[in-house]
């Protein structure tokens, strides 16, 4: 193997949301030398095609789109000595954080004191949810078509049926109103949308596109374009109900059915991932398993609200400064498990004796009217409690712990 | 109308609370709200019932570059039927490069009050 040619202290993989935040909290954490590399020609990720706003609520206090909120993150950015590859690929990570990376100027490797992972997510296709039927030109995830009708000023169709309830197919739904295409509807597999629910009222609500719940897409007809697809109810295991199925024609499906961290180069680390979130592993300070390794963002876990990918960049940047900078990194032993109703709860690692730490968590169904309480395993003494009128799954929500904790911990949800 | 009142669901979003609110409208301008823990719910539930605002977000192609789009959108909300008309102004746009952040590319649309800005910079 080649010697590394280049050192940095931080090096940050991604420049989204939470790779942006997280390259500035390293600067101001102090680290000396800064990358950031990004695969795309600009920086912002995802940010750049979600034209609608509501993003900034929490990081600039007011509701700006996603390329504005991508732009103010930039300007911070580039006020710092940081160094920038855009258009580079990172192509392997090591468990001793040498990074292979491919860019304009070619190949080389790099040598990091700490990595931030923050590569984020990509959606679940047609393939991966097996839809039975032919194989015509006109079923795209709702993403894709973001970006072709948003960036590139395509027209996907003219009459289109969305599969799933995620939110990026329900603010397609309405940008595909805008472009005069019919949306025929959206249909969900589970009992609930699993977008937020602003998202179904001003989406689909406003321009009166149904939302079936319990049904699902069990064909797809059309030999070089979609030219309808099949519906049916499902049953309480999630199976298709003979005889409920009916046919829908259009020339477009729409794929909003889950997204999936993006975490080959973390395997390749040796980061441990969760089950149940897909992403790393981490502790209160957002490192994995492997030391010197942080993640945040949607490569961590699935985020609703692009902020709170931020706030988890900015917190990993400044620990990946601070582990550069020589401060020692444990591993967090203590482990902190989901309990009744919850889906997972995160860090799932802490630091014995490590306090005021705050957790998200997801439920696994909509729940009213509940507590949530965080427990110790041994003692069953309870270190933090909090209502909620309502949880959804769709909402990611969080409970902060202010005790020192040093037994291991469940997160559970009680109506 | 019909003499019968009609019933609108919606959750309030002024906070996490996020309490279930129903809206009851009979054949008059009369509103009833119920299902709020405070009293912040019911001016919302009565706008949302009555007159819903709502932003809207589009792109436009920019001349002078190579079929680059730029992401606009409004400045402030208008009212929700006014989305249309708006969406065909918008549609006749085609701003020259360079466009900035924030460059307002229709000043009150349609009387509105509120104004088409640019949100990205395309230089």
């Amino acid at each position: 193997m080649m010697d590394p040619v280049e050192t940095h202290d931080v090096v940050v993989i991604g420049g989204g949301p939470a790779g942006l935040a997280a390259a500035l909290g390293a600067r101001r954490a102090g680290a000396g030398k800064v990358l950031l590399v990004e695969r795309d020609r600009t920086l912002g990720g995802i940010l750049n095609q979600c034209v609608h706003d509501g993003f900034g609520l929490f990081l600039y206090k007011e509701t700006i789109s996603g390329p504005e909120y991508a732009e103010r993150l930039v300007e911070d950015l580039v006020r710092e000595p940081i160094k920038v590859e855009t258009g580079a690929m990172v192509l392997d990570l090591t468990p001793d954080r040498v990074l292979r990376i491919n860019s304009r100027s070619g190949y080389r490797l790099v040598q990091a004191g700490a990595v931030v992972l923050a590569m984020g997510c990509r959606e679940r296709t047609r393939e991966m949810i097996e839809i039975p039927g032919t194989r015509p030109a006109g079923v795209f995830t709702a993403g894709s078509a973001q970006n072709l009708v948003n960036l590139q000023n395509f027209r996907i169709g003219n009459a289109a049926v969305i599969l799933g309830s995620g939110d990026i197919g329900l603010i397609m739904a309405r940008r595909l109103t805008f472009e005069g295409v019919t949306v025929r509807g959206v249909f969900e597999i589970l009992p609930w949308a699993s977008g937020l629910e602003r998202n179904v009222r001003q989406c689909l609500l406003d321009f009166g596109i149904p939302l079936e719940l319990r049904s699902t897409v069990v064909e797809i007809r059309g030999r070089d374009r979609v030219e309808s697809v099949v519906v049916a109810r499902v049953d309480e295991k999630l199976m298709p109900i003979p005889g409920t199925e009916s046919v829908i024609p259009c020339d477009t499906l729409l794929l909003s059915v889950g997204l999936i961290p993006e975490n080959e180069l973390s395997k390749r680390a040796g980061v441990v991932l969760s089950p149940l979130t897909g992403g790393a592993v981490v502790d209160e300070n957002f490192m994995t398993s492997t030391a010197g390794i942080f993640s945040c963002g949607n490569v961590l876990h699935i985020h609703d609200v692009a902020d709170w990918a931020s706030f988890e960049g900015f917190a990993a940047g400044e620990r990946a400064a601070r582990c550069a900078a020589g401060e020692r990194a444990a591993a967090g032993t203590v482990r902190i498990t989901a309990g009744p109703n919850v889906k997972y709860a995160l860090p799932q690692l802490l630091t014995a004796g490590a306090a005021g730490v705050e957790w998200s968590f997801r439920t696994t169904h909509p729940l009213r009217n509940t507590q949530v309480i965080v427990k110790g395993k041994t003692t069953g003494k309870v270190y933090a409690r909090k209502k909620f009128g309502r949880l959804l799954p769709s909402e990611l929500q969080k409970i902060k712990v202010r005790p020192a904790v040093d037994e291991d911990l469940e997160v559970s949800c009680y109506e | 109308m019909s003499d019968r009142p009609v019933v609108d669901r919606l959750t309030c979003v002024l906070c996490p609370v996020g309490c279930e609110l129903e809206v009851r409208r009979d054949g008059s301008t009369e509103v009833e709200v119920s299902g709020n823990q405070c009293d912040k719910g019911i001016p919302f539930a009565v706008e949302e019932v009555l007159h819903p605002k709502r932003n809207l977000a589009t792109s436009v192609p920019v001349q002078g570059t190579e079929a680059t789009m730029v992401s606009v959108r409004l400045s402030g909300p208008v009212p929700r039927e006014m989305i249309f008309p708006i969406l065909a102004e918008i549609a006749r746009l085609r701003p020259e490069v360079p466009v900035r952040r924030g460059q307002v590319l229709i000043a009150g649309v349609l009387g509105a009050g509120v104004d088409v800005i640019a949100t990205r910079t395309v230089v």
